[in-house]
């Protein structure tokens, strides 16, 4: 491995390093407290995404694994953005909740390495790799909390769906290089389908991978274990899953989609399908929760479903959308997840939707960005959501699935109601006076300055992407344009 | 001048902000009214400064930056003669509703206030876009401050009512966003430009079985909010449960925003398409006419009397749209104006009542103008003019519909004419329950019962000699709309030419 290489896989280097450090450092530094070890885990991963956003590496790939396109850098960054975020959020909610000590943001840490891996990677087993790093470090990670039974039984829900989900992936990769013989994800994606059609053993080699995929992001059929997995996780554990994992599986997901040619056509029928489902399944179950989390499990099962309608427009036009999609999401749903967090006094994570009562004129800072990260979620303008939904239908008519368009835009419809419905109780509902202390303004913590930051910097993405979109919409679309390697 | 359209769109958002961060609900009060009245003052500057001209360009004043490269999105506004006349009518409605917000609205005042004045934004945005994309945004933008104000400030079931109209509009939006989304790409797959420019897609050659689904997706989002029936569902409970600057605004502009887009975007883009429509659209209309006044006379309560009158009214403009010639185009616009005036004070009238008598209850009045006769003229002033009555506004503009209506389909405009007979018919009543007949010792009339007062004197008078000046000299407001008029009548003709015309 060259010097050239080394220098280029710097970000890797710095997250991968950094987790080890913070393992070592609570050995030798006991006395440190879970304050100061986030923030230096948060400050490990935002020198690790400021390197991947500015630095220029030398060589297009290190050791036939690890690529630096444009694509494989964004995605670094929006890793080490979402676990930057994450570990802000952690440093009030860890006082008040048992995370862990050193080792949750070492974990942290790992499974942002974990991300960066798998949505870099350009070998299959490089891919694989990524997928257990990340996946590994956030079974212990939901599981953190060691006082809370839900915890660990969402960790072991997790686990069991990981582990089996897993097995399909490397299945099905090991498929693909039984039909193709090469472990490069350009060479074996062109291989398999440069014809025009597949063969039978890369079809199962796909229908697994996309069964591991699917489990992996939640994509309906494969979605079941969301929402016990979102209510008994920890609630900024969650929002790393639900936002930095789901990122670099789908980045991954198109890597392999964009390497492709003509032949991968005849996956569409089944992914269509599954878009389908997981459009309308995620958004009319979530009509019934009153259940925050939960709500918020079905509401990122539904907007997967969105991404994926752009993945199957990606050959035309759709993988700018699919990436800004992605982007957009991964501001909005930590910003929802971040307010839980911050909510979350020490009895457990708030639950019910009844506890948000009138919550807006109490903490009106928190409030507001949940109501704004619950109405670009909705998809409604001046927000990310709205040009993230706009981008998705334009390049699903643009590539002639209107009927995916039409269906898409008729679950969104729904959508608006289950997420108006938190906006209602924050804000519509006010506190039960008949209660002498309303039970929800004793359990709710004070603001800690580090979760409001990383609110605030939520917030004006939000808004920042919703209004001025030109800067990234062209940063992305300039990287897809190129091979993604 | 350059940049004199951003600045009355962006100005109360501009004061919106700082308004959330005062305490003192007073100030908050004064600093609302000042931008509403600084946003009038430019309105009413840009009029007098372009009605009376006589330009003959379309447009009055443009702005057009490059905005999302990537997707051809540019911000782009236009003020022509209709939407200077939009313009100004919100910007006067949105002074009265923070006057008559003065005394009724007494919590959360900063968020109230910061609600209405992004609505403005909103709204204005709505008036002055000519890139389809921004005035989308726009559309929604307005959406979401009337919901909290519904929800928050409302009376009786106004969460249900807030949640029914935020689904029913949002519904209509989306299908329009499809609507949108489609035309953008038949555009751009056939010049190869992708555009959201309202001229370059109105040049659209849109095949004719494509161009019927886009309408019916524009139709449907526009119909909703205007709203005629039988997509009127959420409309007398939005406004029942309203605070009275809630209804102002909703009646008094944002259903315009509906026929404002018909007139702006659904038909001269879609001319072809808007045409195999007309039976629909007439129809439609038509049934509205009727039904919303039948529905209207049986109702007890005067806010949704009123509520009812506003879709019977509406429907009246949509069928002088699709008629699509210069007198019933002009009197659509006209009427669009008059609508806004009258209703918006028929609600501030109820308001007034309402905070007086704490009850909206036809049945607990009469023998009004014994208690309070300057408000029983006002009231009745409005109550004529929103009946037609000669030498008021409503005339001029309902007049000039029928005349055009009339030389092209005959047979809609007598039917149209029946319809609107049917309005004196509720609108005496509302007139002779209230206002005449003895004071009931158990009615709301029983005790003390204040006339207008000064702040109240500050809202109607304006609105009243509107009403009567319109009435008497409509031309004042018809100058300014010949030539945008002549200008999309140009645009459907052309357009419409190879396919037979949209006149039949």
């Amino acid at each position: 491995m060259s010097i050239q290489e080394l220098y280029a896989l710097l970000p890797l280097e710095i997250l991968g390093i950094g987790s080890m450090v913070m393992l070592l450092a609570g050995a030798f530094f006991p006395s440190v407290g879970k304050k100061a070890l986030n923030f230096s885990g948060a400050a490990i991963t935002l020198s690790a995404g400021l390197v991947a956003t500015f630095y220029s590496p030398a060589v297009p790939e290190a050791g036939h694994m690890i690529g630096f396109s444009g694509f494989s850098l964004f995605f670094t960054a929006l890793s080490c953005f979402a676990a930057f975020i994450t570990l802000l959020i952690s440093a009030g909610y860890s006082e008040r909740r048992p995370l862990g000590e050193e080792e949750y943001p070492s974990l942290v840490l790992f499974a942002a390495f974990g991300m960066a891996f798998l949505s870099s990677s350009t070998s299959l087993l490089g891919i694989f790799v990524g997928l257990e790093s990340m996946t590994l470090a956030l079974y212990i990670l939901i599981a953190s909390n060691k006082a809370d039974p839900l915890s660990g039984e969402a960790g072991v829900k997790y686990l069991v769906v990981g582990a089996v989900s897993t097995a399909f992936f490397a299945f099905g990769l090991s498929l693909v290089y039984f039909d193709t013989g090469t472990l490069s994800v350009t060479a074996a994606m062109q291989a398999m389908t440069h014809t025009g059609k597949m063969s039978p053993v890369g079809l199962v080699g796909w229908a697994m991978l996309l069964v591991g995929i699917g489990f992996k992001v939640s994509l309906a059929p494969f979605h079941l274990w969301a929402p016990d997995v979102y209510e008994g996780g920890p609630a900024p554990v969650i929002a790393f899953l639900s936002t930095g994992s789901k990122a670099a599986v789908f980045a991954a997901f198109l890597r392999l989609t964009l390497a492709s040619s003509s032949g991968w056509g005849s996956l569409v029928p089944v992914l269509w399908t599954v878009a389908v489902l997981t459009m309308a399944y995620g958004n009319i179950a979530a009509l019934t929760q009153d259940n925050v989390k939960r709500l918020l499990a079905y509401s990122s099962i539904a907007q997967m479903g969105y991404v994926l309608v752009a993945l199957i427009a990606a050959p035309g036009s759709g993988g700018t959308s699919a990436v800004f999609y992605l982007l957009a999401f991964v501001a909005m749903d930590l910003a929802a997840f971040g307010v839980i967090a911050s909510f979350s006094g020490k009895d457990g994570d708030i639950g019910g939707i009844d506890g948000l009562r009138g919550l807006g004129y109490v903490y009106p800072f928190r409030s507001a960005a949940l109501a704004l990260a619950f109405f670009s979620l909705a998809g409604l303008p001046p927000t990310a959501g709205f040009i993230a939904k706009f981008g998705v239908f334009y390049a699903a008519v643009k590539s002639g699935y209107v009927y995916l368009a039409v269906i898409g835009i008729a679950t969104a419809i729904i959508s608006v109601y289950y997420y108006l419905k938190v906006v209602v109780y924050l804000y519509m509902r006010p506190a039960d006076s008949s209660k002498v202390v309303p039970l929800a303004m004793t359990a709710i913590p004070r603001p800690d300055p580090a979760g409001h930051f990383a609110l605030a910097v939520l917030m004006a993405a939000i808004i920042a992407l919703g209004i001025l979109p030109g800067g990234m919409l062209d940063l992305i679309a300039g990287f897809m344009a190129r091979p993604l390697i | 001048m350059q940049y004199a359209l951003t600045c009355m769109v962006f100005l109360p958002v501009a004061f919106a902000v700082p308004v959330l961060f005062i305490r003192d609900d007073a100030l908050v009060r004064w600093v609302a009214l000042v931008a509403t009245a600084a946003e009038l003052l430019l309105g009413t500057m840009l009029f007098f400064t372009f009605a009376q001209a006589g330009h003959s360009g379309k447009w009055l004043l443009v702005e057009d930056h490059a905005w999302i490269a990537q997707l051809g999105i540019r911000y782009s506004l236009g003020m022509d003669g209709i939407s200077l006349l939009l313009v100004v009518l919100s910007a006067l409605l949105f002074v009265m509703s923070v006057i008559v917000s003065w005394r009724s609205v007494k919590e959360r005042v900063p968020l109230f206030h910061f609600m209405l004045l992004l609505m403005e934004t909103g709204v204005l945005g709505v008036f002055l876009s000519t890139d389809l994309f921004l005035f989308y945004l726009f559309w929604e933008v307005m959406l979401i401050p009337m919901f909290f104000i519904i929800g928050i400030w409302g009376h009786g079931r106004r969460v249900y009512s807030a949640v029914k109209f935020f689904i029913y509009t949002v519904t209509g939006s989306l299908l329009m966003l499809l609507g949108i989304i489609g035309l953008y790409i038949v555009h751009g797959r056939q010049t190869g430009i992708y555009t959201f420019a309202l001229d370059a897609l109105a040049a659209t050659n849109v095949e004719p079985s494509t161009g019927l689904w886009l309408f019916a997706a524009f139709l449907v989002g526009f119909a909703v909010k205007v709203p005629v029936f039988p997509l009127h569902a959420w409309l007398p409970d939005a406004h029942t449960d309203a605070p009275t600057a809630g209804s102002v605004i909703l009646a008094g502009i944002m259903l315009k925003t509906g026929t404002y887009g018909l007139l702006r975007i659904g038909f001269p883009l879609l001319p072809y398409a808007a045409l195999s429509f007309l039976p629909v659209i007439f129809m439609v209309g038509l049934v509205g006419v009727f039904y919303a006044s039948w529905v209207a006379f049986a109702q007890s309560d005067m806010k949704r009397l009123v509520a009812y009158s506003s879709i019977s009214h509406l429907a009246l403009v949509v069928i002088g749209i699709a008629a699509w010639n210069e007198l019933s185009l002009a009197g659509s616009v006209l009427q669009m104006v008059n609508h806004g005036i009258t209703t918006g004070a028929l609600f501030i009238m109820v308001g007034m009542l309402d905070e007086r008598a704490h009850t909206r209850e036809m049945a607990a009045f009469g023998g009004l103008w014994a208690k309070a006769p300057a408000m029983s003229a006002f009231f009745l002033l409005f109550i004529l003019s929103s009946l037609g009555l000669p030498g008021l506004n409503n005339f001029a503009g309902e007049f000039l519909i029928f005349v055009g209506l009339f030389r092209e389909h005959p047979v809609i405009a007598a039917a149209a004419f029946a319809g609107v007979v049917w309005t004196l018919a509720y609108l005496l009543r509302l007139a002779q329950k209230v206002l005449f007949g003895p004071v009931t010792d158990t009615g709301a009339l029983a005790g003390e019962f204040p006339d207008l007062t000064a702040r109240e004197y500050a809202v109607v008078v304006p609105l009243a000699v509107l009403v009567i000046a319109i009435g008497l000299y409509p031309s004042m407001l018809l100058r300014p709309l010949d030539a945008p008029i002549q200008g999309l009548i140009v645009i459907v003709k052309v357009a419409s030419a190879g396919t037979g015309g949209l006149a039949p």
